[in-house]
């Protein structure tokens, strides 16, 4: 009796360990999702739990995968690369089908390793800088948000072209994104230098996490530019343009895409953060697909508003692609999804037609430029006409 | 030359919360022989109880009070709150641990630190708080052709009030002798008859108490406050008590000043600077250190045999 209690049990246990690629009825598939839910950037891994658990609540309405409900577990990567790795590890040995990982590059490259290294599909949704994708090849990662150089291309194309700013001042943290994003700016900027008209005045870091900035700030205005980009994350960023203000700098203060969301607007103060300027992805309410006004009704009817920055929106756009791959793969084996998003051409997002390159970016991001008006709240800018 | 000078000015206000920082932790070691690790966390704290303070009471005060008053009764309370959690700080995590040593002791305050922080998240949130901008005066002026804030004047102004009123009460009166006393040889000065444990108790009101004045200062200055922000604080003001000399009340001042000058004007001048700051800060502290072991105007402290 003893004996065949454990030919039971041992089958079982076979069972379980070895057929957990096939599809059952009654079990969900289960994705990660990693996120900074603590943390120096908290709202943004808030607002992505949030617009996640909605896309799947939308998609699990719609009979889930193939009649299978979908079932989202978090892991807290506080925003730092050391939890991060430790989050990816938690959800890879809660054996994950996939996972959604995560906001900010620098974070995201260990757990991204991590992924890959265990075959697992991962899908990046805040994570710009070019070398993810491009210093090495990671078949197992893919991501829903652009790159850093096609931002960086769009500032030098914008400041000069539609702006006419002509003295240029760049400042980063020294960060793998904001680094990433400053120097794809000054290679773009290049050829308009050499036909003169642009100008680089000012190129430096400032060292994140302090709160006094007064003296890079000072510096920055005795270089007399017509327009300061600053490009990495929004704490720094509110300050910056407080102290700033503060200490009489009046030209345009321009932010890259980690710099608009409602707590920027909270730490530089509505007074100083309306008319401030943002290069970055369209936002939710100014994308006009099938899915998104599903997607941001559902939200609004659940959270009150839509979120205040893109970035949530790429994670839901990387479990609407996950959705998409399993489904077209048929089954929840790692290999077979990862091919199925490499081959993937339907896909729908919140934000259109999810589409990947060999190296796993996303294929046409459209950028815009953005304005805070005077309720906090980002509009389409419109140039004044000349 | 103007901005040079409007360059020293940056610095001498990021300077004088290094400072009163500092001072707080060169009091405790100076007395206890103990680096507290908390005292960070005790800064964000204070700047957190007058955040809270400014958010519940603002209509009330600023109607009775006007925006200086409300500002002053907030620094009160800050003040107040965070000197009462310093001493309960000492009794709960230093107090029972202290016979046992200084390592279980420093491991004890790097407990709190931990402790603190997390308390401050699960109360607070994670998420950055902005001082409300209606209870903070907001003014600039131009003083010979150099940019100045209202705020930065008063925040300099009652930074140097303080640490000369902490100077005067530890060198000039009875009872800041028998504090000196204590700091010298524990034993001698129990067989003196001076009561440790009033010192200790006042060494600890204190030392927190202007970590989280300067933390409310801090949030009105800066407007943007979050939980982990007493690190950064705690290390700065920590090297500068190291750089001043550490146990020794001018040096904390000195140390803290010295050293957001020279941070700002390495940021300021030098290219790269911004980049390079913290690099530049640290190799003055080595060079100090190798020069002057005992800090910038520390004493030699005399070993007990």
């Amino acid at each position: 009796m003893k004996n065949f209690l454990g030919v039971v049990l041992a089958t079982t246990l076979f069972f379980v360990l070895f057929t957990g690629g096939a599809f059952s009825a009654d079990n969900p598939i289960i994705i990660g999702l990693q996120a900074p839910i603590t943390g120096d950037y908290a709202i943004e891994g808030l607002m992505a739990k949030q617009c996640v658990e909605t896309a799947a609540e939308l998609i699990n309405k719609n009979g889930g995968i193939n009649g299978q409900p979908i079932q989202i577990v978090i892991a807290d990567d506080a925003s730092n690369p050391k939890d991060s790795a430790l989050a990816a590890q938690k959800l890879i040995s809660q054996k994950v089908v996939a996972a959604i990982a995560s906001y900010g590059s620098s974070v995201t490259e260990p757990a991204a390793d991590l992924y890959d290294r265990s075959k697992m599909v991962s899908v990046g949704y805040g994570c710009t800088a070019v070398r993810l994708t491009m210093s090495k090849q990671r078949p197992f990662f893919f991501r829903t948000c652009g790159r850093d150089d096609s931002q960086g291309q769009f500032f030098a194309k914008f400041a000069v072209e539609v702006m006419g700013w002509k003295r240029i001042a760049l400042m980063h943290d020294n960060q793998t994104y904001g680094k990433g994003v400053a120097e794809e700016t000054r290679k773009s900027l290049e050829p308009y230098i050499k036909e003169g008209k642009a100008e680089i005045v000012y190129y430096d870091a400032i060292t994140p996490k302090e709160k006094d900035y007064s003296a890079v700030i000072t510096k920055l205005r005795e270089t007399n530019p017509d327009v300061w980009y600053y490009t990495a994350y929004y704490p720094e960023a509110g300050l910056l343009v407080r102290q700033g203000r503060e200490a009489g700098i009046t030209i345009p203060f321009v932010g890259s895409n980690a710099v608009p969301n409602d707590d920027f607007v909270k730490i530089a103060g509505l007074e100083y953060a309306k008319e401030t300027l943002m290069t970055q992805e369209p936002m939710p309410q100014d994308i006009n697909t099938p899915i998104s006004q599903v997607f941001l009704d559902a939200y609004k009817a659940k959270y009150g508003d839509i979120p205040s920055s893109p970035w949530p929106i790429y994670a839901a756009d990387g479990l609407f692609a996950l959705v998409r791959a399993i489904k077209n793969a048929g089954s929840t084996d790692t290999q077979a999804i990862a091919d199925a998003m490499h081959s993937m051409t339907i896909a729908e997002g919140v934000t259109g037609k999810i589409f990947f390159t060999d190296r796993g970016d996303r294929k046409d991001i459209p950028y815009a430029m953005y304005v805070y008006n005077d309720k906090g709240k980002l509009e389409l800018y419109k140039p004044a006409a000349k | 030359m103007g901005t040079f000078f409007e360059q020293l000015v940056n610095g001498l206000t990021v300077g004088s919360f290094y400072a009163l920082v500092a001072l707080g932790y060169s009091m405790v070691y100076g007395v206890m022989k103990l680096i507290n690790f908390a005292h960070g966390d005790l800064f964000a704290f204070g700047s957190y109880l007058g955040y809270t303070f400014l958010i519940w009471g603002s209509s009330w005060i600023t109607t009775h009070f006007g925006v200086w008053g409300g500002m002053a009764s907030a620094i009160l309370f800050a003040f107040a709150g965070t000197g009462i959690a310093g001493i309960l700080v000492e009794k709960v995590a230093y107090r029972p641990v202290y016979p046992a040593g200084r390592l279980p002791l420093v491991v004890s305050a790097l407990g709190m630190s931990i402790f603190l922080q997390n308390g401050i998240m699960a109360i607070w949130g994670p998420r950055f708080q902005a001082y409300p901008s209606e209870t903070v005066p907001s003014l600039a002026f131009n003083l010979f052709g150099v940019h100045v804030t209202i705020l930065k004047v008063f925040i300099l102004g009652l930074s140097f009030l303080l640490m000369f009123l902490i100077y005067y009460i530890v060198e000039k009166t009875a009872f800041g002798a028998a504090v000196r006393a204590t700091a010298l040889d524990r034993e001698t000065a129990t067989l003196l008859g001076i009561d440790i444990r009033k010192v200790i108790f006042f060494i600890f009101a204190l030392g927190p108490a202007l970590g989280g004045l300067a933390g409310v200062m801090n949030g009105m200055y800066y407007r943007s406050i979050q939980f982990n922000m007493g690190w950064n604080y705690g290390l700065k003001a920590f090297t500068a008590t190291i750089l001043g000399g550490i146990g020794n009340i001018p040096g904390a001042m000195i140390g803290g000043l010295l050293l957001g000058i020279l941070e700002t004007l390495f940021a300021g001048y030098f290219p790269g600077g911004g980049a390079w700051k913290d690099v530049f800060i640290f190799l003055v502290l080595i060079m100090v250190l190798i020069w002057r072991p005992n800090g910038l105007i520390g004493e030699k402290m005399a070993e007990k045999v």
